[in-house]
């Protein structure tokens, strides 16, 4: 082929193309002419789930929303002036559409901390601890040492920032990396020269060459292949989630005329960037030619070029206008329910702070009112300052309200205590080590552990209604494997032992790379060199299972240079088993182009024309091969294998009342036969055109199954759930094509399974098998015992604070308190008891019980020392030490399974408050000292 | 939070298998700890052990209870208002007496103007007499000169003084030792000494002998130790006599200390000392209730678990 191209230089870095001496490609008339450009999988482009776009404003409305292809016509059918024109091979004309840098950072070094401080303060509370600390340094107002009151927030503040600057670093990194990338790009003006170009630089219009194996850097639509046909494989595993290569065409004009001249010029009038994967649309024009380009056409970014040894594109979406970017909506932070449960009680407690703080300064108000003449003279209040004849702090009845009202704010401020945060993020840390820690949570055979990505939404793992799971390899392991076959009418189950077949080729030796049980009487049928009817049956029917299929062969290099892999690539898991399958019975599959197919049949090598085909479709449920030799037709029973416990995790979460949906962009036919394998689940596929209908009868049902779902069309069915129910939702999945989905939900799952690691990325949590989910879900309920100890101990320390102990003896008593809490959770972890939520009518019981606590605390010792010589740091550390020890008491009732961890912590804990009073007490520079 | 992002994601898609072996292992070291597996036992609340519970608290707090009652019967406690009528009348004291006096519902003793108005440091060392920060309105004189010591606290020490006849015998009042130990010996320092002390246009009380250094002025360090509540009793004096019934004690009083300018009450208080403290019956009174209270629910419980 080169030599028919001199023009075509070959730059250093790029692979060079394919110079194997292959025979002649056929003429566009020797291929089969009812295909000359087979549809990619027609049947995707067909949706039938109508689900609301949340990403989409303009489709938001009180009536059935349009199908996504309808909405798709529409877009194609309005104004022309939508429509963007790519001039290919000249990116300067198209220097409006953006280019190809992606940024997914957050900040720049600039805006970090403005907007990084913006985000944290967006947490209600973190406001008020602000507010608190400003008030703190006024002088007036002032009751704890300025410095103290700045630290716990400073730190708060510090430790985020810190963490979020680490992230961002490392997404900067990525990013960096990503936009650094090289791809070889036509030079603009000359024909064909490539140059290597960063992938930031690449513009719309530049005409792109891709080897294989390479990423692809942009969308782009494809003009040539090395293949004569325009046929290109690409693996859209970042994509979609599939593993399986898809064929993709240049179109004939593009192909056959760059094949001739060596560069193409022309015309490219596409739609909008849309987030549709599945659609695309545009027509070339091209030597006063119109030619029509659709999905099949189109490769997008992120997909690998595979099996195909170079292909050239013209780039028509770039960076953030990439299918692949648009698809991937940002993840939102995400709260946990807890979280927003705080701030709500936030805003309840600072009304009943402001309330507080108002009854002390209208009480302060009046007794100075009504000593106003005495003020002067009163030992305790002393209004002026003699010495210079001004007033001391005091301006006035109204003036002296307001700062006793401040004062008032400072110093009840506990009631809202900070380190609740802090400990709440202690406690989830603690939860994330213990889940990753957990054996039982550890996947042996992708050697991959419990993750938790996403630190604060921990606790809503106890609270989940729905699961919404994606089929493909999250239930399924996405591996198919041959179990038995029926031969006219004869059954042959699987035999025991496994062997592989090995085909000699020049002088290596060709392995598949899957070895599949196989039945001795069959092998023993096969190579007896058959000539009863039985044997040439079964021999008929293992060429037909090596050639009836899309199949490609990969052959990989092993370490042994003898030894060389078969790798079968292919649409689908079934034909790859089938394929393999009849590998290990001898009956290869060599090499497959678009005219002709090798099959090694049990060492004889034999060509077969490939004369017309037609693919799977689920109305014929077959797939029709005609080769050189006789026709096959062949019927597959081939049952997809569940992943371990996939029925019995889906039974044990029904128990419990939660409800499974599962979304799939793959076959109806797989998605049934999973659902019936369930055997009771309720099976419907969507074909409603009303999501209010949808959802009234989808939310009836305890299993739903919902086929041919489009990742964004996914994220929607979880934002409807999300929007109608009060539920809590949870997403799981491990193909990209989860992305969306994950990130809509209240908490996102993914498996680091076969397809690829885009899922773990994007989830809060990832682990190796959809069953873990089950013991994560349950053991996790009990996250909400902790809280209910925090608030009690936080209105406790408010009768602490009351009293205006001295600060120090606080912020002891705090850090001591939650490391007991951080430590006493294992227990309630463990427990794996169902906890009742955490409402509001729980707080408010518990805010009860807190305040007879804190009157039995506080009146006590009052009236026990009320006619004595007590003084008040006395009083103060009795005051203090006692909520304490109520505080571990309360939470040794909730403490299910004692341990000695938690024995240590509990009993540690009052001994240490204990210890660090008399610590104190004893230090001559602190007020306490005695 | 995810650390890449989609298009990122792609450089390392694909060859599942290659890096497998490369991969190290990972999975979680066993240990007791990281499996939660620990020893651990589950007390499960049975009615049995809670009644039990109950019936322990109520048998420990019984003795406990009766014995702070009889404690608290046994001390002698007179206590006598006099900002109102200044001198009362005859009181009977046996044994060893304690002189409290117990001053005012109404002080702001915790106002944080009041209780802040003081420097430690002052106090301590000699050679920081002019730190006086905090110490406002009473830091400095009108021309500059540090008060020591300085602050509200100190301004207002209380200066009312008593002394005691009993027929035509004095009795001494022991006004050694009424100030806590560590007090005198690391918060007042021995060479540190009252300068400039009430010397202001206004009083606010005692003032103080120049000669003695603070750690002897006992009756100032009694005072420095702010009380918690808004009634409070000062330690005056010890009585070191043995008072018998029916003893006539004269009190000669000095009524110095303002009280009337904030409405509050002054009383004298004479009591024997035992360990209880003072006479108080409300620990004894809330131990006997609880521990009814316990016993109550407790053959509540034990009922309904009969029936």
């Amino acid at each position: 082929m080169a030599s028919e191209r001199p023009l075509l230089t070959i730059t250093p870095g790029a692979s060079t193309p394919d110079e194997a001496p292959s025979p002649r490609p056929p003429a566009a008339s020797q291929l089969p002419p009812a295909q000359p450009e087979p549809p990619l999988r027609p049947d995707r482009l067909a949706f039938s789930v109508e689900v609301p776009d949340p990403f989409c404003p303009s489709r938001r409305g009180d009536g059935p929303d349009p199908s996504a292809s309808s909405q798709r016509e529409r877009e194609d059918d309005g104004d022309g002036g939508e429509s963007r024109a790519v001039t290919i091979g000249d990116p300067l004309t198209s220097e409006a559409f953006p280019g190809n840098s992606i940024r997914t950072a957050k900040y720049s070094v600039l805006t970090f901390l403005p907007r990084n401080l913006f985000e944290q303060f967006r947490r209600l509370s973190y406001i008020y601890f602000l507010v608190i600390t400003v008030l703190n340094q006024l002088p007036q107002v002032a009751v704890f040492g300025r410095g103290a009151s700045v630290l716990p927030l400073a730190f708060v503040l510090f430790v985020t920032a810190v963490k979020d600057a680490y992230e961002d670093f490392r997404r900067h990194r990525s990013d960096r990396q990503e936009n650094n990338r090289l791809a070889s790009v036509l030079v603009p003006g000359t024909d064909s020269e490539f140059q290597p170009k960063k992938w930031k630089k690449i513009r719309v219009g530049d005409v792109v060459r891709m080897a294989s194996s390479e990423t692809l850097p942009a969308d782009m639509v494809l003009l040539a292949t090395s293949d004569p046909s325009g046929v290109a494989h690409v693996q859209t595993v970042n994509l979609d989630g599939e593993t399986n290569l898809k064929t993709r065409y240049a179109k004939q004009e593009t192909q056959v005329r760059f094949s001739q001249n060596g560069s193409i010029g022309g015309v490219l009038h596409c739609e909008r960037p849309n987030r549709n994967i599945y659609g695309f649309q545009a027509n070339l024009e091209i030597d006063d030619n119109r030619v029509s380009l659709g999905p099949s056409n189109i490769v997008l970014r992120g997909c690998e070029l595979k099996n195909t040894t170079w292909a050239i594109g013209v780039v028509v979406y770039a960076g953030k206008e990439t299918k692949v970017m648009l698809n991937n909506s940002g993840a939102p932070s995400k709260r946990s329910r807890l979280e927003t449960q705080l701030n709500r009680e936030t805003v309840i407690l600072s009304i009943m702070l402001i309330g507080m703080c108002t009854t002390a300064s209208v009480l302060a108000g009046i007794w100075v009112l009504n000593h106003r003449g005495e003020l002067e003279f009163t030992q305790f209040f002393r209004e002026k300052d003699y010495t210079t004849g001004k007033n001391y702090n005091y301006y006035g009845v109204g003036m002296q309200i307001f700062i006793t009202f401040l004062m008032a704010v400072i110093v009840y401020q506990v009631i809202i205590p900070i380190s609740l945060y802090i400990s709440m993020e202690l406690v989830r840390l603690g939860q994330a080590y213990f889940m990753g820690a957990d054996k039982d949570l550890y996947d042996e055979s992708s050697r991959s552990k419990f993750q938790c990505r996403a630190l604060n939404i921990n606790e809503d793992l106890g609270q989940i209604r729905y699961v919404f799971s994606d089929k493909t390899g999250t239930l399924t392991e996405n591996k198919m494997e041959f179990q038995c076959t029926s031969i006219h009418g004869v059954d042959y189950s699987c035999g025991k032992d496994t062997d592989r077949y090995s085909v000699v080729v020049g002088d290596h030796l060709w392995t598949p790379k899957m070895a599949v049980k196989i039945d001795p009487q069959l092998v023993k049928l096969l190579r007896n060199g058959g000539t009863n009817k039985e044997a040439k049956l079964v021999l008929e029917f293992f060429i037909a299972l090596a050639a009836c299929n899309t199949i490609v062969p990969l052959v990989l290099n092993t370490r042994d240079h003898k030894q060389k892999l078969i790798d079968y690539q292919g649409e689908s898991p079934d034909e790859q088993a089938l394929a393999y399958a009849a590998a290990s019975y001898g009956i290869v599959l060599v090499e497959r182009t678009s005219g002709y197919i090798v099959i090694d049949v049990l060492g004889d090598r034999q060509r077969f024309d490939i004369l017309g085909l037609h693919e799977f479709d689920s109305d014929r449920k077959r797939m029709s091969v005609i080769v050189g030799c006789p026709d096959q037709t062949v019927k597959l029973y081939v049952k997809d294998k569940l992943q371990n416990g996939v029925p019995e995790a889906i039974e044990s979460l029904r128990q419990a009342d939660i409800k499974v949906w599962i979304l799939t962009g793959d076959k109806q036919e797989t998605a049934i036969s999973i659902g019936y394998s369930y055997g009771t689940s309720l099976v419907y596929i969507l074909e409603t055109e009303l999501q209010e209908e949808l959802f009234e009868l989808a939310t009836q049902c305890s299993v739903v199954l919902c086929c041919r779902v489009a990742p964004l069309q996914k994220a929607g069915i979880v934002a409807l759930i999300k929007n109608r129910t009060d539920d809590m939702t949870l997403a799981i999945g491990d193909g990209a094509n989860d992305v969306s989905m994950i990130q809509m939900a209240d908490v996102g799952v993914g498996i680091s399974g076969q397809e690829g690691r885009q899922a773990v990325m994007a989830s809060d949590f990832s682990m190796g098998q959809f069953r873990f989910l089950v013991p994560l879900l349950y053991v996790l309920y009990t996250a909400f015992t902790l809280t209910t100890a925090i608030t009690e101990w936080s209105s406790l320390l408010y009768t602490v604070l009351y009293t205006s102990l001295p600060t120090i003896v606080i912020g002891i008593l705090d850090k001591d308190l939650s490391k007991a809490t951080v430590l006493a959770y294992p227990k309630l972890y463990g427990s794996g008891q169902r906890d009742e939520k955490y409402n509001v009518n729980m707080f408010v019981l518990n805010m009860l019980e807190a305040l007879w606590q804190s009157l039995v605390v506080f009146y006590i010792p009052y009236f026990a020392y009320k006619q004595s010589t007590i003084d008040i740091s006395s009083l103060g550390d009795l005051w203090a030490l006692a909520p304490v020890i109520v505080v571990n008491i309360q939470l040794a009732m909730d403490i299910i399974r004692w341990n000695w961890i938690i024995h240590a912590f509990v009993w540690g804990t009052v001994s240490a408050t204990t210890i660090c009073l008399f610590v104190i007490d004893s230090i001559w520079v602190l007020p306490g000292y005695g | 939070m995810s650390g890449s992002n989609a298009a990122a994601g792609t450089s390392n898609g694909g060859s599942g298998d290659a890096g497998g072996a490369a991969r190290r292992n990972r999975m979680p070291k066993y240990s007791k700890f990281t499996q939660q597996e620990l020893p651990a036992c589950k007390p499960i609340l049975t009615p049995k052990w809670v009644v039990s519970v109950f019936f322990l608290v109520g048998v420990i707090f019984v003795p406990i209870g009766v014995v702070s009652l009889l404690a608290a019967r046994d001390v002698v406690e007179i206590v006598d208002r006099y900002d109102e009528a200044c001198v009362p009348g005859n009181m009977t004291e046996n044994k060893l007496a304690y002189i409290q006096n117990s001053t005012i519902s109404k002080t702001a003793q915790g106002l944080s103007r009041y209780v802040k108005s003081r420097n430690d440091a002052q106090l301590r060392d000699a050679k920081k007499a002019n730190q006086t920060s905090a110490c406002e309105p009473e830091r400095t004189t009108a021309d500059g000169k540090p008060i020591v010591p300085c602050g509200l606290i100190a301004w207002s020490l209380f200066n009312d003084t008593y002394s005691f006849t009993r027929g035509n015998e004095n009795l001494t009042v022991d006004k050694k030792d009424i100030s806590w130990k560590s007090d005198r010996e690391h918060k007042f320092g021995k060479d540190v000494f009252p300068s400039n002390f009430q010397n202001g246009s206004l009083i606010g009380g005692a003032k103080l002998n120049p000669d003695i250094p603070l750690s002897d002025q006992e009756d100032l360090i009694v005072w420095m130790r702010t009380a918690a509540l808004p009634t409070f009793r000062k330690l005056y004096g010890r009585i070191y006599v043995d008072l018998k019934e029916n003893d006539t004690i004269t009190v000669n009083l000095l009524n110095n200390y303002n009280t009337y300018s904030f409405g509050g009450k002054k009383k004298l208080v004479l009591s024997t000392a035992t360990w209880l403290g003072g006479k108080n019956s409300f620990l004894g009174y809330a131990y006997l209730s609880v521990e009814i209270d316990v016993l109550c629910i407790g053959f509540t419980c034990k009922l309904q678990d009969l029936v």
